[in-house]
């Protein structure tokens, strides 16, 4: 069981709301996803790799088998599904912080929601309906959604230097690769597999261990080898 | 379609797990352990099916309901009534649902269109598919590609807010300029103060060994967690 996946944190949350006012609900996620300016908050959180909110109906529970019981709910249901970078306490509070308006707007029908303000009843809100990943998978687990922001901006800006100065004068080529750093002074940091800071660290580290002991392995191997030859 | 942002898709997917047992283990906490063996494995197989970017598996026994006061203006007025009286505050409380049948949770986010997606889903960890949907409802019928992608689409709910705070390029992209990124860092720490014929030189060298416009070529692999497994 495990949220992160290196420096993703995943998300689950799934809350009631009246089913009578879903439709609200999925009226302001149509006019926040035509209209891009409503997001505008969202996207000063550069934490996020991918966010999205799903509104099942009551009656909107898959139902593939006549053998299957219908689902009897009184609530539709809105299932939030973030990956961010940071710890819980971050992401939440830099929710709470940027767009305290617009989180209540898309919760504001969900069944006892508190509001986002003031942060403790938020965060027991969130945790109590917050469901844990059984397996949670990152292409890039050593990056965070800057990094990967940052390394398009590096790899564009790498072409197009290559493509003017590979085959400049000396001179000339430190004048624009200097330029080129002055641009990229902010997009260059290191990726690590650090920090590590839940449950999966023991995963991660059993993995790492199991590698350290493979390469042991083939490291004695190798030398028996060259003892016999 | 708000499943779609540019090139970026989010898939959710629920598919209700039968009721019953496998040696005396409910087959939700069956499908819960065998997804959890995979936390154990080299790297997860999802790191096979490609232009994956993030996904998540669980299994959703059931839905909650939080009862403690909430903000919104009846919740405030019955909390006032609640003073008053006994009944009044339990008649306030919220209706308790409960789902009847246990849900296999697959919340994806991958570049692409979905049948392409599912289909190179089925055909890189079929296995692993089969094993992990055997005791959902209706996947005895699923003996294929073509079947799986009719399947999950019985399964899949619709987005009604998708928000791409990253990029929405093919992953093997992403991964490159990553690789990129990197590389690039370490050229740029290790030359500093080199003369200009010797940095371009160097330079080239580093390009020659990068190869930036190779995707196939020096790159980060999906799923990739540790930095010495990079293909150099």
């Amino acid at each position: 069981m495990s949220n992160i996946a290196g420096k993703a944190y995943a998300m689950s949350v799934i809350t009631p709301v009246r089913w009578y006012m879903s439709w609200i609900n999925k009226l302001f996620f149509w006019v926040a996803q035509k209209r891009s300016s409503t997001l505008k908050g969202l996207v000063t959180l550069s934490l996020i790799h991918y966010a999205r909110w799903v509104v099942i109906g009551r009656k909107q529970f898959p139902r593939l088998h006549p053998d299957q019981p219908q689902e009897d709910l009184r609530y539709s249901y809105m299932l939030f599904f973030s990956n961010f970078n940071g710890s819980w306490d971050q992401y939440v509070d830099s929710f709470t912080f940027s767009i305290p308006s617009g989180l209540d707007l898309f919760w504001k029908w969900n069944i006892r929601y508190p509001r986002s303000v003031p942060l403790t009843p938020f965060h027991e809100y969130i945790r109590y309906n917050q469901i844990e990943a059984t397996h949670y998978y990152s292409a890039y687990p050593l990056a965070s959604s800057n990094d990967v922001k940052a390394a398009k901006k590096v790899a564009q800006a790498l072409a197009g230097f290559d493509a003017r100065c590979h085959d400049a004068e000396p001179e000339a080529f430190l004048k624009n690769y200097h330029a080129l750093l002055r641009d990229l002074q902010n997009d260059l940091g290191d990726m690590r597999p650090t920090p590590i800071v839940s449950m999966s660290a023991q995963q991660v580290e059993k993995r790492r261990q199991r590698d350290v002991r493979k390469e042991q392995e083939r490291l004695a191997a190798m030398g028996e080898e060259r003892k016999h030859a | 379609m708000p499943d779609k942002s540019g090139n970026a898709y989010a898939l959710t997917i629920l598919s209700p797990i039968r009721a019953g047992h496998l040696d005396e283990i409910a087959y939700a906490d069956v499908v819960r352990s065998r997804l959890d063996a995979w936390n154990f494995l080299e790297n997860s197989p999802m790191a096979r099916v490609p232009q994956t970017y993030l996904c998540r598996y669980f299994v959703l026994d059931d839905v909650f309901t939080q009862s403690l006061g909430g903000g919104d203006v009846f919740g405030t007025w019955q909390d006032f009534l609640s003073i008053f009286s006994d009944r009044a505050r339990r008649r306030a409380l919220p209706h308790e649902d409960h789902l009847k049948s246990r849900y296999l949770v697959f919340s994806c986010n991958f570049h692409g269109d979905l049948d392409a997606y599912l289909r190179g889903m089925w055909l890189a960890i079929g296995n692993e598919i089969r094993h992990a949907w055997e005791f959902c409802y209706a996947f005895d019928q699923v003996r294929n590609a073509d079947d799986f992608v009719a399947y999950m689409k019985k399964c899949r709910l619709k987005a009604s807010l998708f928000f791409v705070g990253s990029n929405d390029d093919p992953l093997d992209e992403q991964l490159k300029a990553l690789y990129l990124k990197q590389e690039f860092g370490k050229f740029v720490v290790a030359h500093q103060g080199v003369p200009a014929a010797q940095l371009q030189q160097a330079y080239r060298d580093f390009i020659a060994r990068v190869e930036p416009a190779n995707l196939a070529g020096p790159s980060w692999s999906p799923g990739q967690y540790r930095l010495r497994q990079e293909n150099q």
